[in-house]
């Protein structure tokens, strides 16, 4: 059952083709790049079928082309030859026996690159003598297309000759030292002879040709071709246009060096228009790193043809290297006596090089060279190119919308199906004469820059450069060879606007070409349609009026006409259609032309189109090549100027058909940029195996658009890399160099890892400080009169984070992966650096790292929108080592508890009326061993310079003190999953050091004396104090009292922390300004709510559903498993069981979540606990059941003992020790006697309360006018430090008794497993003194 | 003069010269086809190519994730006494 064609072609289109891929590189991929209609593949061979006896006429047209292909052949060998001297084997003087067989060996390896020059010297041989043949045949103007790249060729040859014979030289020494040269020194001579002499291929080619005798004609004849072609510029695309510029000097040459009738060109050909020419392109690129300039040759020329040299007007042309000083550089190489360069090559292979800058500044400047370079340089003509671009491609995808459209109607009107396919033709003509134009510009800039290298020595940055570079070059003495002198013509020679006027340029380039080359099937047909209309339209109507009027009466020239519309016309191409149709177009059409024909997709063969274009010169030359003027001109008064003209542009059009049916290899060819990348002219005359990356031309634009930092290039930034695909293409199938290709296969690989590490820098540092321009305070930056310098200019990197398939070599790279995994490592990376950073610094530096990390999660958040990567949750939980299920730990909390232990605790004091703890002056500090702080890129903090000392000047502020910002930022950073491990911490080192205080708390117990009664009221304050001295024999214990304090006040800065913590806890959970953090977990809960049996209670309490016994999830997996043991046969039921026991497990963790409270009040529960044990030894109860005044030694005398101390203390003159202990020796103490139930006891019986009583009776009872008694004023300071002490003695008191009431509540406490423990009542609570009003209220 | 002396048999070239038009018409379509063919290939390539990619983006995501939860399920079953009520 076959299926249509058509129908199978067109349910192809409804697959789905859609790809999200952004175009943003070239056409990598050629569905055909077989030349079938420019060059005939069969040879011409079906010519004959016509009948028009041209069997000789195409038998030199093969041979011509088969020259021409074996010339490119030789010049692509020329060209890449790399000498290989520097590989041969030296041998020391000890191995000398065996220098014979090493030198057979070297012969026998440089034999094989000798045979390919003497191929080279065989097909200049045979190439001469064929073109000998040529004349034979001279009248078929087809030759003239083969016979000019001839020319060009041989032209090209004699460029690189001098190049050659250094290998040649070296194989001849080689040769002697073997010995064994007689038989083949004749041979060597010859070669070497041919190589050497400059210019040897053209004088043979002279000598060849001027045996016969028609010569000057046909030389005349390829000259107005030329000329004429290039004046009219019609249809003629870039490669054939540097042709035919090439070749033009030397016909020039050859002309008239004649020796008959030399001043006959110039009748033909005036001079001024030669002279045009020449002087239009005074630069002309001949290969990748080579060019030609038209005036230099002709003047070297004329050395060698006496005859020429009196033309003395085309002498005068300046050549480029005469324009500007420093020009000459490129030229000498050629101008030098090739034997003088031989000598040299021996000793120092590039001495030459210092001779040629004797010639450079010889010559005088010429303004002229400013309009050349006008001309030249890509960055003047980028407005007009651009301009042309996007008129182009606009115009471009509507002319294929409208054949998309076409081709989805039936029966569409025939004129609109007409003009929509023309209209497709002309805008693919006119694609292909843009792309010829812009990649011709390009090849001419290139040319040109060789031509003038980098004027600037002086500049420091590119000296210094060079001389980083000349690492590459071993050079042995002063000399530096090629290297320096190609850093000097690319890498310096292109500005940082050339460079971009050039990525510009090549990415249009490669735009269109891949827009042109993606719509080669669906325009395919439209366009051979069209080129068949034409044709037909020329040969049924044209012709036929043609031969109707004005050919009626001449027979010869009528009979070639007719020949024409014989061998091309369609007369039955409308057969095929239905009948109704066709007699409906017949109809339409007999009124407006004579006949009609029906086009259809097929194109002319290459042998047509060769017989079309015969006959039409036939026609209009009548055969004579003598004719004066053009070959169009009005010479001829047989045909009409009007017939004339239709002759000559659809001759000139038959020969673009050519090019758009060989669609694809014309759009390769023009947007081949591959000679970016050639420099082995530079390579061979430099030592060096390569060049460095930075001097070649793509990388130095990868790198501009990376630096460059301009959003409008970045998507242009892989467009560089189609040129490696380009000259890699080159290297394989017009070079067929392997070696070449994996040169430029290593260096795309170097290119490409170093693209992607940059690109990836680019991107992190972009949205780095995206983020953190996004999370500066915005009224901060209203205020700030330099605010713009904060904002981040936006980039578009969605295009790049979509490729994934970056088009390399034939490979298929995902780039999108590549940057998805670095940036994973930059984003770990840059955590870690965070947290070793905080680990460096002290812990007030926990607001800066809880803003980095915001930054950097922002970061992550913009980013993850255009590219996935992984959560950042998972990345910090992972540098955090925070993974495990059952450990609360993290490295943050770790850490932060370690500094909280080592320094915090110890070194810092409180003060309660700003709520800070600030780094005492006091105490000394311990060194404490820290990393030292670890350097980064300005992209691991805020992305810019200047972001980042915005950022650093904000935690500044918060780097001195510890207080509720910092709370905020520790709750913040370690949530609820590792706080609760913080807070254990803390209780355990509360209850570590009341375990450690006891024994010496004991010590000052027995210290003290018997009995302690009141202070009496008669002493006044000096005998109070002094009586409290006398009682307090602590002298020798001043050590443990400093250690009793020290711990008193880590204890009351743990609690004082813990009430910090609430406050902040509350504030978070509360106002839910963390809001990110309280979404995920009410997310969680509520996922986990109905495993748990969770239900919601009336008034917003969680209520459990079950009664007794097990949650959801366990009740699940346990009747599970009871099904299971009773049908024991399907199932494992151990590992159902486990399963069963992980639930439980699950049911308990999540549940523990559940539960809140008050930290604070859990902290006193702890402590009161903790203060259990020692209750009995600290709080005695009295033993006659009164209140024991005297004899008491509980911990509130203990206390009362140590703060009246160090209050005295503390009034001294320096060291202060308020300074040293802060606030919190007030909480830790008072905490503990509130605690222990001895705060009434304390308030009435404490040393300095009485103090304080005893000086208010004494101040009342004492005259006023008598204040300022003496006994007063020395104890001044102490009364009022005992007064600000009593002070806060109550503060902390109330909030006591706030937050911790010991009569109603029953505190739980919690068990040394960690498990809470419901049952404390404290004994001691009621007091009897309660009642009693208090002091001062 | 001209060299190419004319056609000969101009009739028979003419009949010759349409049949040649007619095949070149068969093969030219065909040709065009292939080629199109050749074309939906390619484009399909790079499309199940692209389609594959982000595939393989997601898998990796998962992967990564699942190693994650691996880890953390090993270190709870490795404790199982702090699970014990």
């Amino acid at each position: 059952m076959a299926v249509p064609i058509e129908e199978a072609m067109s349910a192809l289109s409804t697959f789905s083709l859609e790809d999200d891929q952004p175009e943003v590189q070239g056409p990598a991929v050629w569905v055909s790049t077989e030349r079938g209609a420019t060059s005939s593949p069969i040879e011409y061979s079906d010519v004959s079928a016509y009948r028009l006896s041209l069997s000789e006429d195409t038998k030199a047209l093969n041979q011509l082309n088969s020259l021409i292909r074996e010339g490119k052949e030789m010049e692509s060998v020329l060209y890449t030859y790399r000498s290989c001297v520097k590989a041969l084997p030296q041998l020391p003087d000890s191995m000398k026996q065996n220098q014979a067989d090493l030198y057979l060996e070297t012969y026998q390896v440089l034999d094989l690159e000798m045979s390919r020059l003497r191929e080279i010297q065989r097909w200049q041989a045979s190439a001469s003598s064929k073109q000998k043949m040529l004349q034979l045949y001279y009248s078929v103007l087809d030759c003239l297309w083969p016979a000019l790249p001839l020319v060009a060729n041989t032209l090209q040859l004699q460029q690189l000759g001098p190049v050659t014979c250094i290998v040649l030289l070296t194989f001849t020494q080689v040769s002697i030292l073997w010995q064994d040269i007689d038989s083949m020194r004749e041979e060597l001579d010859d070669l070497q002879i041919f190589l050497s002499t400059r210019w040897a291929i053209l004088l043979n080619l002279h000598v060849e040709m001027f045996r016969v005798n028609n010569v000057e004609d046909i030389l005349q004849v390829l000259i107005v071709f030329a000329v004429e072609s290039l004046e009219l510029d019609f249809a003629l695309l870039f490669p054939d246009r540097h042709v035919l510029l090439r070749v033009l000097p030397v016909l020039v040459v050859l002309a008239t060096s004649s020796e008959k009738d030399s001043e006959s060109l110039y009748k033909r050909v005036k001079i001024n228009r030669l002279i045009n020419v020449f002087k239009n392109d005074p630069v002309i690129p001949a290969f990748p790193d080579l060019h030609l300039s038209p005036a230099a040759i002709l003047k070297e020329l004329s050395m060698y043809f006496p005859k020429f040299s009196a033309q003395t007007r085309l002498l005068t042309l300046p050549a480029p290297h005469e324009l500007p000083p420093r020009e000459a550089q490129e030229y000498p190489v050629y101008c030098f006596d090739v034997n003088l360069i031989c000598d040299l090559v021996l000793k120092t292979r590039y001495a030459h090089m210092d001779i040629m800058e004797g010639h450079l500044h010889e010559i005088p400047s010429i303004t002229r060279s400013f309009t050349y370079q006008r001309h030249y340089l890509i960055v003047n003509h980028i407005g007009a190119i651009r301009a042309e671009h996007d008129d182009f491609t606009i115009r471009f995808a509507l002319s294929l919308n409208q054949l998309v459209l076409l081709k989805s109607m039936d029966g569409a009107d025939i004129e609109w199906c007409k003009e929509v396919k023309g209209n497709m033709y002309d805008l693919v003509v006119e694609g292909f004469q843009l792309l010829s134009r812009w990649i011709a510009r390009i090849w001419e800039q290139c040319a040109w820059k060789f031509s003038r290298p980098c004027k600037d020595p002086v500049l420091t940055e590119s000296l210094e450069a060079a001389a980083s570079f000349s690492d590459y070059e071993k050079v042995d003495g002063p000399v530096s060879g090629g290297l320096s002198r190609f850093l000097w013509v690319v890498r310096y020679n292109y500005s940082a606007e050339e460079r971009k006027a050039l990525v510009e340029l090549v990415s249009y380039i490669k735009s269109v070409g891949s827009m042109m080359q993606r719509c080669d099937t669906l325009a395919a047909d439209a366009l051979w349609e069209t080129i068949h209309s034409e044709v037909q339209e020329f040969v049924q109507n044209t012709l036929a009026t043609m031969l109707k009027t004005s050919f009626r009466k001449k027979k010869d020239l009528s009979r070639i006409l007719s020949d024409m519309r014989t061998l091309s016309a369609d007369w039955m191409a409308n057969t095929s259609k239905p009948e109704s149709e066709l007699q409906a177009l017949q109809h339409g059409s007999e009124e407006s032309k004579g006949s009609f024909f029906y086009s259809r997709p097929v194109a002319p063969t290459a042998a047509q189109i060769h017989c079309l274009q015969f006959l039409i010169y036939e026609v209009v030359s009548g055969g004579n090549m003598r004719k004066p003027g053009g070959l169009f001109g009005n010479s001829s008064s047989e045909i009409p100027a009007n017939d004339l003209k239709q002759l000559e542009s659809f001759f000139y059009k038959l020969s673009f058909f050519l090019h758009i049916l060989d669609y694809t290899v014309t759009v390769a060819t023009l947007t081949d940029l591959g000679f970016l990348w050639f420099r082995e002219f530079y390579l061979e005359s430099s030592r060096v195996i390569q060049f460095p990356i930075e001097c070649s031309l793509p990388w130095m634009l990868v790198d501009y658009v990376i630096e460059s930092q301009n959003a409008g290039l970045l998507e242009s930034v892989l467009i560089p890399f189609d040129i490696y695909n380009d000259s890699a293409q080159h290297a394989l199938v017009v070079l067929k160099q392997r070696f070449l290709y994996d040169e430029i296969e290593a260096e795309v690989d170097n290119c490409f890892d170093i693209f992607v590490l940059k690109l990836c820098e680019m991107i992190f540092t972009h949205y780095k400080s995206w983020a953190a321009s996004e999370l500066l305070d915005p009224s901060f930056l209203f205020a700030l009169d330099n605010g713009e310098k904060f904002s981040v200019q936006p980039m578009r990197f969605t295009a790049l984070l979509k490729m994934t398939r970056v088009k390399l070599l034939g490979r298929t790279i995902n780039l999108r992966s590549l940057i998805a995994e670095r940036m994973n490592k930059m984003f770990r990376e840059n955590i870690e650096f965070l947290f070793d950073r905080f680990e460096s610094q002290d812990l007030c530096a926990v607001v800066e790292l809880e803003k980095l990390l915001g930054i950097l999660q922002l970061a992550h958040q913009l980013l993850s929108r255009d590219l996935s990567i992984d959560s950042f949750g998972l990345m910090s939980n992972e540098m955090q080592e925070n993974v495990s299920l059952v450990s609360y730990s993290s490295r943050l909390a770790s850490q932060i508890w370690t500094e909280m232990q080592n320094d915090f605790l110890p070194n810092y004091i409180l003060c309660n009326t700003t709520q800070r703890f600030v780094r005492s002056s006091k105490v000394s500090v311990l060194p404490v061993q820290k990393p030292s702080v670890p350097y980064a890129k300005p992209s691991f903090y805020c992305g810019t310079q200047d972001l980042n000392s915005a950022h650093q000047s904000f935690s500044r502020l918060h780097s001195g003190f510890f207080g509720i910002p910092h709370m905020f930022a520790i709750v913040r950073l370690l949530g609820s999953r590792s706080l609760p491990w913080l807070i254990r911490a803390l209780l355990d080192h509360i209850s570590n050091k009341i375990t450690t205080l006891e024994p010496m708390i004991t010590g000052l117990q027995e210290a003290l004396p018997k009995s302690i009664g009141l202070l009496p009221f008669d002493g006044g304050v000096i005998g109070c104090t002094r009586l409290v001295k006398e009682h307090l024999k602590w002298h020798s214990k001043s050590e443990l009292k400093a250690e009793i304090l020290r711990g008193i006040k880590e204890i009351g800065s743990v609690l004082y922390w813990m009430g910090l913590l609430d406050i902040v806890l509350v504030t978070t959970y509360g106002l839910c300004s963390n809001v990110q953090q309280r979404e995920e977990d009410t997310i969680h809960f509520m996922q986990t709510a109905p495993w748990l049996g969770l239900i919601p209670g009336a008034d917003g309490q969680i209520l459990e559903s079950y009664e007794e016994g097990d949650s959801p999830v366990v009740n699940l997996f346990k009747s599970a498993i009871a099904a299971t043991m009773s049908n024991p046969c399907r199932f494992n039921p151990s590992s159902l069981y486990n399963i069963s026991k992980q639930a439980e497990a699950a049911d308990l963790l999540y549940k523990a979540n559940m539960n809140t409270g008050s930290v604070l009040e859990y902290a006193l529960a702890f402590s009161s606990a903790a203060l259990d044990k020692y209750c009995t030894r600290w709080s005695a109860a009295p033993k006659t059941g009164f209140v024991d005044i005297t004899s008491s030694k509980d911990f509130y005398r203990i206390y009362s003992g140590l703060q009246i101390q160090y209050l005295e203390e503390s009034v001294q003159p320096p060291p202060n020790n308020h300074e040293v202990l802060g606030d919190s020796v007030a909480w830790g103490g008072c905490t503990i006697i509130y605690l222990l139930g001895q705060q009434l006891h304390f308030e009435l019986f404490d040393f300095s309360y009485q103090v304080l009583n005893v000086a208010e009776v004494e101040a009342a009872a004492i005259n006023p006018s008598h204040k300022n008694l003496l006994s007063l004023q020395g104890s001044e300071a102490l009364l009022e430090a005992m007064k600000k002490e009593r002070r806060l003695n109550n503060h902390v008191f109330s909030m006591l008794k706030a937050r911790c009431p010991l009569e109603d509540k029953q505190a739980c406490a919690i068990k040394q497993s960690g498990a809470p423990l419901h049952r404390i009542k404290f004994e001691n609570t009621v007091s009897a003194f309660e009642t009693l009003p208090q002091k001062g209220a | 003069m001209a060299r190419a002396g004319g056609i000969t048999e101009a009739v028979n070239v003419g009949i010759a010269v349409q049949a040649d038009w007619d095949n070149r018409e068969f093969i030219s379509q065909i040709s065009h086809n292939v080629r199109a063919l050749f074309d939906f290939l390619v484009k399909f390539e790079a499309t199940t190519k692209s389609k594959l990619a982000s595939l393989n983006e997601k898998l990796d995501t998962l992967e990564r994730r699942l190693e994650l939860i691996e880890v953390q399920v090993g270190t709870a079953t490795a404790n199982p006494s702090l699970f014990t009520p």
